[in-house]
This record gives structure tokens, sequence and C-alpha cells, in this order.
């Protein structure tokens, strides 16, 4: 009995509690540090290599922000200057381009905070 | 400094279809020789809606002042955005509808807490009128590591309503029933691929001589050169504009038949500022304080017509000194002191105390 309360409580913790998107096993991690701010991302172009998984850490200057790239499930929302940062691992599975955008209205110009993956595939000539 | 970890679940990739925010500011005013006046000055929605990942609308309506009657000067209310974005690519996208107008440093970012002072800059008032916005449609986009272009077509400023004392600020059509016999075309390249930098450039040119009976041309010119320097405590800003209004001369001719009153307007007029901050206190239980100085110059009788002589108490300089405390890094409290001078020798500029409450949601 004790044991199933143990287990119940362990799943519960488990679900709840906020995780990193796993990176794919033996994936080389790529750390980004890009801020947010009314109406910019910086860096607002971001590139990697097929492969690799792209650890972002993402920081506000000033309102809450949200992170969202286009075509994935990928979307977070970045806390308000001064309330810590936002981690989100992103694996692409194809090279390209990826767009990324500001999920969260912060403002007259939010339209404009937008920014790009480039993803280049190493072993293509 | 704690690492938020963010769960990243399948079935959130979608951005909230339909969303709503706003900001609202509140302002005490004393004016020296005048009686202090407690102003709602802005209520403002804003609303968004993404139709696909590709196209989306944005919509920003403002009640200026808090009561709208007819035809008063109480209060406004404003239909400041409407648009709708075509996104194609990070470098080119088409927007129609209301649009704001590219130009300077607050025209597209005035969200109360974004900057010191409880009211505008005086050069975003009377040289760039803020909040400038216009019917129209064009194009905007991103290109390489940090460089923004916006380029559009929309209607022009009515000359018949500049000022000698107030520049272009009640020359604006608002995108209601505008005149677009000719259309303006204005734009701005913007670079902010540096961590807390946004460094600009913009134009604006449109013939603003619609108003009258025979037609003449009077075309305007407005150049902005500005830059945005906030990183961790400091904040930093400075702006130039300039402006020029062809014809002047006639366009006052015409208006003084119109109304017997010569309003004055100049052929030439040129602001700039400076603006240092800096937040003394930081701390995420009780907040922020900062404490800023700007300095701003503002001629709207900067160059005169033939035959006109300016007037020297719209030769205007301004210290404005304050602080603001933000609870929240969307709540601003703001005090400020402004000491006015011109060139008048028997005009005298009114300085004033400023309090406001402002907030975004």
């Amino acid at each position: 009995m004790r044991a199933l309360v143990v287990l119940a409580a362990w799943l519960a913790v488990a679900v709840s509690t906020p995780r990193l998107q796993a990176p794919e096993r033996d994936a080389p991690v790529q750390t980004v540090e890009v801020s947010a701010e009314r109406f910019t991302f910086t860096p607002s172009q971001i590139k990697t290599t097929l492969g690799t998984t792209l650890r972002i850490r993402l920081r506000s200057d000033d309102t809450t922000h949200g992170f969202r790239i286009v075509g994935t499930n990928t979307n977070i929302e970045v806390p308000k200057r001064g309330h810590g940062v936002a981690t989100v691992d992103f694996t692409p599975e194809h090279a390209g381009k990826y767009e990324f955008q500001c999920a969260k209205l912060c403002g007259a110009g939010h339209a404009f905070m937008r920014g790009v993956i480039v993803v280049k595939d190493a072993g293509a000539r | 400094m704690c690492a938020l970890l963010v769960a990243v679940a399948p079935g959130v990739g979608r951005a909230q279809d339909t969303a709503l925010s706003g900001y609202m500011d509140f302002h005490y005013n004393k004016t020296e020789f005048e009686d202090g006046r407690l102003d709602f000055h802005r209520f403002v929605v804003l609303l968004t809606h993404r139709f696909s990942d590709r196209i989306r609308f944005v919509g920003e309506l403002e009640v200026e002042h808090a009561f709208v009657e007819g035809l008063e000067e109480g209060g406004e209310l404003e239909l400041e955005q409407a648009y709708v974005d075509f996104l194609f690519s990070r470098s080119f996208n088409i927007r129609a509808g209301m649009l704001l107008m590219p130009v300077g440093i607050i025209n597209e970012r005035h969200e109360p807490p974004t900057y010191y002072g409880v009211e505008r800059p005086f050069v975003d008032t009377f040289l760039i009128p803020t909040t400038w916005f216009e019917a129209g449609a064009g194009v905007h986009g991103e290109v390489g590591r940090g460089w923004r272009y916006r380029a559009y077509v929309a209607a022009p400023l009515n000359a018949a309503k500049f000022s000698a004392e107030e520049g272009l600020r009640e020359g604006r059509q608002k995108g209601s029933n505008a005149n677009a016999r000719s259309l303006a075309t204005t734009g701005r390249l913007e670079y902010v691929g540096i961590r807390g930098l946004t460094a600009g450039a913009s134009f604006w040119a449109g013939n603003s001589g619609f108003e009258f009976e025979p037609r003449f041309g009077v075309p305007v010119r407005v150049f902005d050169l500005d830059a945005r320097y906030s990183r961790d405590r400091v904040d930093l800003r400075g702006e130039f504009a300039h402006v020029s209004v062809q014809n002047a001369g006639e366009l006052n001719d015409a208006l003084f038949r119109q109304s017997g009153v010569n309003p004055n307007v100049a052929g030439g007029m040129q602001g700039n500022y400076l603006e240092a901050g800096y937040r003394l206190l930081s701390g995420r239980r009780f907040g922020e304080v900062g404490a800023f100085v700007r300095h701003e110059r503002f001629d709207t009788q900067f160059r005169m017509p033939a035959g006109y002589i300016p007037l020297p108490q719209f030769d205007r300089q301004a210290w404005v000194v304050g602080a603001t405390y933000w609870p929240d890094p969307d709540i601003a409290i703001k005090v400020d002191y402004v000491v006015q001078r011109n060139r008048s020798t028997s005009i005298a500029a009114p300085n004033s105390f400023n309090v406001g409450l402002g907030w975004w949601f």
C-alpha cells in the first residue's frame, strides 16, 4: 500500500513538473542565449547544423513574451524582466529554415518580433 | 539567477488564435500659472487574431482623455492600428490597413512602461506627431543579423491644420475618410542586431496641400535619426528630427484668406533630444526604481518662408528630470518636472510638474 502511495506521488510530481524537451540521445548540444524585448529577439538569426540539439535560453528585458517555432510543437512563455529564464531544447528534423515568433501579444509592434533558425546539413556538399 | 525550465508538451505549438491586451495611462499635470488637471489620458485595447501561420490581424483601439462627445476637444476615440499581415518570409511581408507610421522611437513603441517621463517627448509630439497612424499598405521584413525595414504608402498629412506652435500635430488625417489624391511614402531602416540597441533612420514624404482652391502643392518631408540602448540598468536614447514644408508662404497666405488669421507655419522645423536613465534599485520583490534626465530642443519656427518672421516663443528647449517606479515590469509609476525655456523676451514658457500611472496587461 505504501509503495502504491509513493508511486502515485512520484507520478503526480513527474506529470506536473515543468521540464525540458529531452535532447536526442548523443546529439551535440548548442546553447544559444536569446534576449526578448519589445519588439526584438536578439539574435534574431540562429545558425545550427542538422543533428545538433539547440538549447535556447530566453530572457526578457521587459514584459512577458512568447517563443514559438512555426510548424513545430515548440511554444513557450518567456517570463517578465527579472523573473527568470525560459529554456527549451529544439532538435531540427530537417535542414532549412525554421521561423520563430513572439506568440504573446506584447505591444504595438508585436508583429515585428520574429526570427529564423537556419539549419545546415553538415554532411551535404 | 534561477532558471525556469519550461515544459514543451505535444499540442502547444499553436499560438493563441485570438488574444486581447492593452495599456492605460493616467496623469496629473500641474502647469505653471494654471490649475492642476487629472486626466485619464489613454485607455487602449489591443486585439490580435491569427488566421493561419501566414496571415494575422492586429488592432489597437484607443480612447483619449476618457470622454468623447461629437466634435468636442475633450476626447477622441481612435483606431490607431487595424491591419492584416501577410507573412511570406522573414525578409518580405505585406501589410495593409491602418498603420503606424514607422518614424522615430516612440511612434511604434509607446506602451507607458517602455519610456521615462509622464508625457512623451516634445519632439515626438510636435515634429513627429505621435501617435501617427494612417490608412495605407506596404512591405516590411528583416534581413541578415538584425537589419529591418518598413516601406509604406499612406494617406498624407493635411497642411491646412499645421500651426506655428504645434507644428505637424493637427495635420494627421487619422485614416478617417482621408484625402488620398496623392499618397505619401514613408519608410524606416533600423539595426537591431546588438542586444539592447536599436538604431534607425526614417523618412516621410507627401503632398499635403489638397484642401485649397485653387490647389497648390505643399510637399512635406520628415527625416529622423534615432538610437536607443537599454541594457541591465542603463537606458540611453537620442533622436533628431527635421521637417521641411515647401510653399509655406503660399500655405500661410491661403490659410489667412480662409480664417483671417496668419498661422505663421514655418518652412522648416527641427528638434532633438538626448536622454539618460539609470535603474537605481532593482529587486524581484519590490521592483525597480529608475531616475532620468532628458534635454530637448524643438523649434517649430526653425526656417521661415520669405516675408514671415519666426515667433521666438516657439523656439523652445526643455529639461525633464524625474523618476519611475516599476513595482512590476508592466506597471510604471512616474513623476517628473519639466523646465521649459524659449527665446521670447515677453512670453514665458511654463514649467510643469507631472505624475503618472501607466500599465500594460
